[in-house]
């Protein structure tokens, strides 16, 4: 038997689907510990008992509605007569617009694909270094996973069974503060090469605002709307996905509902399709390990090593950053989750901040080799190898890291409003 | 190259597409009037709680199906990046098959848990019964899609779906300047 779950693991380094090598270890399980595998359909069923799944569809509708109306090239406008007119200020408006956009698509891989081919020839055009340019592209696919609606805190709540409210709370400070540094590195970087492309002004920037005021709005409707107490998580899943299309099919007229809507309405099925079986086929088998006491086994084995939450912490990061270059995040999500719930509540780490850890922690792990689906996106899309995109991305990556460490060790960034 | 299998292959799809957009849509519109009818007329029907959150499964399977198509799967293939490229189109057959393989052994269970629950369950849940249907519907739809595609030749040059996805309209409407885009 051991020779089977040998065989499905080297499978899956192979190419097998992770939710059927998942699915293949969850039959595994269930005879190894001689329970009918039945129970893995029992609990792949416990999804249509989650109130907050319809979520993750939703929002992920808007992100790809939105991607297809042109918001990433408004955006882009916007940020640039905001931000362009300052040593590195395009980076700044890169840095924000990408995180932006990935709030609503998910870090699925869009905002490089939308966003990245728009920025490159405008890096190029305005001097800024072909490394700092690919480096920073690459990073910000992920930039804004710590922002409501993340598809990554939806899945994160429902695994964990962590209040969604709260995490997006908790997201929203440390997020800014990625931000923060990222663009301190870009106007550094930048006052020794760049030339500001344009000055600042304020009847570019009021166009700029007029074009894009219904993409603007979005977010506040979303932040305003959940934590103001008017609407619940799938209510605002809905009223935005409704949006998103009002917006571009009436407003800005960029999508036509009879050609470009069932093209939307599938690739959203294609993506949401892709993670929730994952979880689907998962549930059951966290489920049976689990009931292995195979948590229990753990806490028992880091006890022997770990004796405060410092420590703990500091081997969780190191441990989920080599999971974050291994799993895409979604799988990590669902794999790894409920196996260190029990770890953190042992060593008392609050689970709202376990989440933002998590979270960060695979945000990094999206430009780390060998499977940093950030790296992987930017090769297609600029053409260059996986080897020279991490070193162009290795400075964002060392900020990144300090991040980490702050968000980490300092609770209270993501905890102040408790 | 089986002409018979293709062309059930693109029956498949086309069935797979047309119930994930109605579903997908069918979701918008039930939960965007549970919203105006909870908030305007603090009205709920619980009927319709449990239809959106089957259709969401529907999605899901319906969705699972399609990204078969063109082997894009997340999958956490570390080992590919070192193998040739034929050898990566060599494997991809039996790698079909095996996921087919299993999505049977899935499907079975899935009808075995479904007859179960038709037998045990209340007047109350039959809605939902019905509904569950999608468990050894969706698994039998994947093993088919799995299967079509272990069975046909080469998946990448018989690929019948002529829509781009909206990925590559993406890409298409950002396309980079000719020679920026050279591998190094």
């Amino acid at each position: 038997m051991i020779l089977l779950l040998f065989i499905v693991v080297l499978l899956a380094l192979l190419g097998l689907p992770l939710f059927i090598a998942l699915a293949a270890g969850g039959l595994y399980a269930s005879y190894a510990t001689e329970l009918n595998p039945s129970i893995l359909i029992i609990e792949l069923y416990r999804l249509a008992n989650q109130p907050n799944l319809m979520t993750i569809p939703l929002f992920t509708l808007a992100g790809m509605t939105m991607a297809a109306g042109g918001s990433p090239q408004r955006l882009i406008k916007l940020f640039n007569a905001l931000l362009g007119w300052m040593p590195g200020g395009l980076a700044m408006a890169a840095i924000v617009a990408c995180a932006f956009f990935t709030a609503f698509t998910g870090a699925s891989g869009v905002t490089i694909i939308a966003l990245g081919g728009l920025l490159y020839p405008l890096f190029m055009q305005s001097n800024y270094p072909e490394r700092f340019s690919l480096g920073l592209l690459t990073s910000s696919g992920s930039l804004g996973l710590l922002f409501p609606p993340s598809l990554a805190i939806l899945l994160y709540g429902i695994v964990s069974g962590t209040n969604i409210d709260e995490l997006f709370l908790a997201g929203i400070v440390p997020g800014i503060i990625l931000l923060v540094l990222l663009s301190l590195y870009s106007y550094k970087s930048a006052r020794h090469w760049h030339k500001p492309a344009h000055p600042f002004s304020w009847s570019v920037l009021a166009s700029a605002v007029r074009e894009s005021l219904w993409d603007i709005f979005l977010p506040i409707l979303v932040i305003v709307g959940i934590f103001g107490g008017f609407v619940t998580i799938s209510e605002a899943a809905a009223v935005t996905a409704a949006y998103a299309l009002f917006v571009e099919a009436v407003v800005y007229r960029e999508i036509k509902l009879l050609d470009d809507l069932p093209k939307i309405l599938i690739d959203t099925a294609k993506l949401v399709g892709s993670i929730l079986i994952i979880l689907g086929v998962a549930m059951g088998l966290t489920n049976i390990l689990i009931d292995t006491q195979l948590p229990s086994r753990l806490l028992a084995f880091t006890d022997s090593f770990i004796h405060s939450p410092l420590e703990f912490l500091l081997a969780l990061n190191l441990f989920l950053l080599i999971i974050g270059a291994m799993m895409d995040i979604f799988s990590a999500i669902v794999v790894v989750v409920p196996l260190i719930m029990p770890l953190a509540h042992r060593y008392q780490i609050d689970p709202v901040h376990l989440g933002i850890i998590f979270l960060a922690n695979l945000e990094i792990g999206y430009m780390t080799p060998p499977v940093g689906i950030n790296l992987f996106i930017a090769s297609q899309r600029f053409g260059k190898s996986i080897l020279t995109l991490f070193r162009s991305a290795m400075p964002f990556l060392g900020i990144m890291l300090i991040w980490l460490l702050m968000i980490s060790y300092i609770p209270a960034l993501t905890l102040w409003w408790k | 190259m089986n002409p018979l299998l293709l062309a059930i292959k693109q029956k498949l799809i086309v069935f797979e597409k047309l119930l994930a957009a109605v579903c997908l849509l069918l979701l918008l519109l039930l939960s965007l009037s549970q919203v105006i009818m909870r908030n305007l007329f603090e009205l709920g029907f619980a009927e319709l709680d449990t239809l959106t959150r089957h259709l969401v499964l529907f999605v899901t399977f319906m969705g699972a199906a399609l990204i078969s198509e063109g082997n894009k799967h997340i999958k956490i293939d570390c080992v590919t990046a070192t193998i040739s490229e034929r050898s990566k189109q060599k494997l991809k057959r039996p790698l079909y098959f095996i996921s087919a393989l299993v999505c049977s052994v899935f499907s079975w269970y899935a009808v075995v848990f479904w007859l179960d629950e038709k037998n045990y369950a209340p007047a109350s849940e039959q809605f939902a019964l019905y509904l569950a249907l999608i468990l050894p519907a969706g698994f039998i739809i994947l093993s088919l899609h799995f299967l079509l595609l272990s069975l046909i030749r080469d998946d990448s040059t018989q690929y019948t779906d002529t829509d781009d996805s909206l990925i590559d309209t993406l890409a298409k409407q950002s396309e980079l300047p000719s020679g920026s885009g050279q591998q190094q």
